[in-house]
């Protein structure tokens, strides 16, 4: 590889830039932890049981309100529903979104809606092994009080019910509550209006056994998950000025290669499409969402995200590859096909299961692949898959990395018997390596911390008083950090103009066969390297 | 001396009704439970003729009427949940046949028995008050605590806070009422108010929280948690251990102020989860209907347990209960959907019955 600016730059201007990173480091931190508030919110619904007294409510339905002025006729409870001998078939369970008094609105992105049944045991009516439960559910939509409701999604949909019972089943346990698991019931990709009314029923069907043995359900409740509008506004806006960021380095560091004399280098192509692809996951698309019913912008960010990683785990491990030190030519990206394919698969495989799971949501946004056995099991397939494929690239990587600290340890007894030029190349080499391996550890440890302190925390935490939202701090801090990375990848390894005098490089051309063709690629210069660079250099001497 | 003797006598009957108002008022407001259900309970004028509220419960009922109707609920809840959790007990629970005081004058004796009543009470009106919320009914809830600004904004920008929190503030503010209307200085008042927090405090000692991971392809990149009220059954549960391990206190003076404090000084004092009574209980064997006490005569009870409470020389205060042969008629065979109607056949079968002796 060329020498990079890295190589040549003074230990000063180094360390003023590493503050000026650290400053922005901390600085997309905070703006997560005191300004933005926590990046979801999840809103209680308890269904209202709505009695449906016509027959014929198949054809042009009607809709069912929980409340306001056209609210529905309710019951309490279902020992109302016997009192006046109403059947479980003309049962609607009638949920709006959201509360009184509040609207819903585009900010919020996503809406996931978790379903949870309350069901009590009986001794006479359980919860059958394996029991599933069969929901006829619509969604409609309005976007004033006034306005009559429009259908936008209906679906009979199954879900299996898991539940226990940890008390003794006796007569004495009677109406406790079974411990059910959670039911993914919908995902809705944009919020695009401000109203929103589903209607349910549990259709009851004795001869095909539909929703028979599900036990005695005394009420239907729903969790509502969207993003908060405040953490998208922040959100968009580091977006939006992230993207000309990393653009405008893109471009600087596209026309040092294009100036120099020779081809961009395998490595360097790599930087630049790690770039792209930084860049493509930070255009702010999402901009649109604001303004348009789209509702695929969700897969999009998905399919931009694994981009992203697939890009930086190639050029991990190109990068090992480029600085192997072992006389092997490369420089081309057929060399490292091995360790790029479990990347490719492993991206391809989660790539479908995002696409069965939300692409499908596109059009049934009821779907849930984990709602039948072929469906989990497929899933379970494409993330084991995908999991193997990780397992096989850590352990790819990190022999390559061992492999690369080998040669070092290696060329560094050589160093004091090489001649100045090949020592400068070889010190320059460890140097990059050396910084590289560095920052990406601190970087993944970084990630890898927050996510442990997002998974365990509260979400947020009371410090003077102020409120720090930790995980809102954790998404914009380590975006941000990772957009810094590849700014200081683009910056630090970008080929450096300074050069060598021309009576060096041709002295050396009677050196050594064996490595002539990295030397050539050698441009130092003599006068500027770090303090670090010199003290690596001494080290290896010594 | 006649006319002396007049004004003595006149005094005194008005100062015992006037004690006996105050005294009654406590859980009187449980009596919504027998309205029936077509009876309107919020509005200015049928507030005032709930008769089971206090002046100030009265003022709570016009001005959030809306909340009037989980009150109703509440108070059937705390019936059902107490029959169900006395169920094996001498005292169980039973209901006075009409009046406010719903439990009978157990409830003003400060007994055991009305430290629970008062705990679930309180805890009733905060579990139907959030359900209510949660279902939309109410207006005023986790949404409307000016969240970063005036509701929708502050909904739009952080989400709302829980319902949970407004149920708590309004079964504060309102099944308490009566208690702080008596004042602060006698045991009474601060034996219900302590109870009444103990009942709150059980719900928010038994929360759970549920999460679920929503990021790229479901992982955990994203995951959002909520917190989730324990059934109350639960609720009840919880109580009637509290309600086993009470404590017995007394009103003690404490530098310028009254607390309750443990009649036994070797017992700790009792955390604010605990429950706390002042007058040990009568054992309710036999019938009072001065005190609502039905006593046990014709109960049923367990004929093959001596250790169970509701094991028949415990249950029956003695030796006075006797076997039978019963031919009963159960339903079998039964047609189960998950709700409403149940389609069964009648059979019989002759059971062995203990009852208590009258």
């Amino acid at each position: 590889m060329a020498g990079a600016i890295i190589e040549n730059m003074s230990t000063k201007k180094l360390v003023i830039l590493g503050v000026i990173l650290m400053l922005f480091q901390a600085f997309s931190f905070m703006v997560g932890g005191l300004i933005a508030p926590s990046p979801t919110a999840a809103v209680s619904y308890l269904a209202t049981k709505c009695v449906d007294n016509e027959k014929t409510h198949h054809k042009n339905p009607k809709w069912f309100t929980p409340w306001g002025p056209d609210q529905c006729s309710k019951i309490k409870d279902f020992d109302e529903a016997m009192v006046k001998k109403i059947e479980a078939n003309n049962i609607v369970f009638a949920i709006h979104i959201p509360p009184p008094n509040t609207e819903m609105s585009t900010w919020f992105q996503f809406l996931l809606l978790i379903l949870h049944f309350d069901i009590a045991f009986k001794i006479q009516n359980q919860i059958a092994d394996g029991a599933s439960i069969t929901i006829d559910v619509r969604l409609a939509y309005r976007d004033d009080k006034l306005s009559e409701w429009t259908q936008m999604a209906h679906s009979v949909e199954q879900r299996k019910l898991s539940c226990n019972f940890t008390a003794a089943k006796t007569i004495e346990n009677e109406g406790r509550l079974y411990d059910c698991d959670l039911l993914p019931f919908m995902e809705l990709g944009s919020v695009a209006h401000k109203y929103y009314l589903l209607n349910v029923r549990l259709p009851v069907n004795e001869r095909k056994k539909v929703n028979i043995g599900i036990g005695e359900i005394n009420d239907m409740r729903l969790v509502g998950i969207h993003q908060n509008g405040g953490f998208t506004k922040v959100w968009f806006a580091m977006k939006t000025f992230l993207t000309p960021s990393v653009l405008i380095i893109m471009i600087w560091y596209w026309k040092r290669i294009t100036q120099m004399t020779r081809p961009p280098v395998l490595l360097e192509k790599v930087i630049f499409a790690l770039g792209i692809s930084m860049t493509f996951i930070n255009i702010p698309v999402e901009w649109f969402s604001v303004g348009f019913d789209w509702t695929w912008m969700l897969l999009f960010g998905d399919i931009r995200q694994g981009i992203f990683y697939a890009m930086l785990l190639s050029f991990w491990i190109i990068f090992c590859g480029e600085h192997l030190m072992d006389q092997t030519e490369r420089n081309r990206f057929s060399v490292y096909w091995k360790q790029v394919i479990p990347i490719v698969f492993g991206s391809f495989c989660l790539f479908i299961f995002d696409m069965c799971e939300r692409g499908v949501q596109l059009k049934n946004p009821f779907y849930s692949i984990w709602a039948s056995d072929v469906g989990t099991e497929l899933a379970m397939a494409f993330i084991i898959v995908a999991g193997i494929c990780a397992c096989l690239y850590f352990l790819f990587l990190c022999f390559m990395v061992f492999q690369v600290f080998r040669n070092i340890s290696g060329k560094r007894s050589c160093l004091p018997a090489m001649t100045k030029a090949r020592r400068l190349h070889y010190e320059g080499l460890i140097f990059r390596f050396k910084f590289l391996m560095l920052v990406t550890l601190a970087c993944a440890a970084m990630t890898v911390i927050f996510f442990i302190i997002s998974q365990v925390s509260e979400g947020h935490w009371l410090w003077g008083g102020h409120t720090v939202q930790v995980n809102s701090a954790f998404f914009t801090g380590i975006y941000g950090m990772w957009n810094l990375y590849v700014f200081a990848l683009m910056f630090l390894y970008a080929p450096s103009h300074k050069r060598y005098g021309d009576e060096q490089s041709s002295a050396d051309q009677a050196g050594n066969s064996g490595e002539d063709t990295q030397l050539t690629t050698t441009i130092t210069h003599v006068d500027g390297p770090t303090e670090i660079y010199k003290m690596t250099g001494k080290e290896a001497q010594e | 001396m006649p006319t002396v003797s007049s004004v003595t006598l006149t005094g005194r009957l008005l100062l015992l009704l006037l004690w006996a108002a105050h005294l009654a008022m406590a859980t009187n407001w449980l009596s919504l439970a027998r309205l029936s259900r077509s009876r309107p309970v919020s509005g200015a004028e049928p507030c005032g003729r709930l008769r089971g509220l206090s002046p100030g419960q009265v003022g709570v009922c016009r001005a959030r009427g809306e909340v009037m109707e989980s009150v109703r609920k509440a108070s059937e809840m705390v019936i059902e949940e107490c029959q169900h959790q006395f169920r094996n007990r001498r005292w169980n629970c039973s209901t006075t046949p009409r009046g406010i005081n719903v439990f009978g004058r157990v409830m003003n004796q400060g007994t055991r028995e009305a430290a629970f009543v008062h705990a679930l009470s309180s805890a009733a009106v905060a579990v139907a008050v959030t359900r209510g919320c949660s279902r939309g009914e109410l207006e005023r809830c986790g949404c409307d605590r000016k969240v970063r600004g005036v509701s929708p904004e502050g909904f739009q920008w952080s989400g709302c806070s829980d319902n949970l929190s407004y149920g708590v503030a309004f079964s504060q503010t309102f099944v308490d009422e009566p208690e702080r209307a008596k004042g602060m200085s006698s045991g009474r008042p601060l034996m219900n108010i302590h109870n009444n927090e103990a009942g709150r405090k059980a719900i928010l000692h038994n929360m759970q929280v549920e999460c679920k991971c929503h990021g790229v392809s479901g992982s955990c990149e994203l995951r959002t948690c909520w917190k989730v009220m324990p059934p109350f059954r639960r609720v009840g549960a919880v109580l009637k251990e509290r309600f086993d391990g009470a404590t017995e206190v007394r009103l003690t003076r404490v530098g310028s102020r009254t607390a309750l404090l443990p009649r036994d000084p070797q017992v700790k004092p009792p955390a604010t989860r605990d429950l706390v009574y002042l007058a040990p209980s009568p054992d309710f064997c036999r019938l009072d209907p001065d005190n609502g006490i039905p006593g046990t005569a014709g109960r049923r009870c367990n004929g093959t347990s001596r250790l169970a409470p509701d094991g028949c020389e415990l249950l029956c205060c003695g030796p006075g209960f006797r076997a039978g042969r019963a031919e009963v008629v159960q339903r079998c065979s039964c047609k189960f959907s998950w709700c409403c109607s149940v389609r069964c056949q009648q059979c019989k079968n002759t059971v062995l019955i203990h009852t208590c002796r009258e």
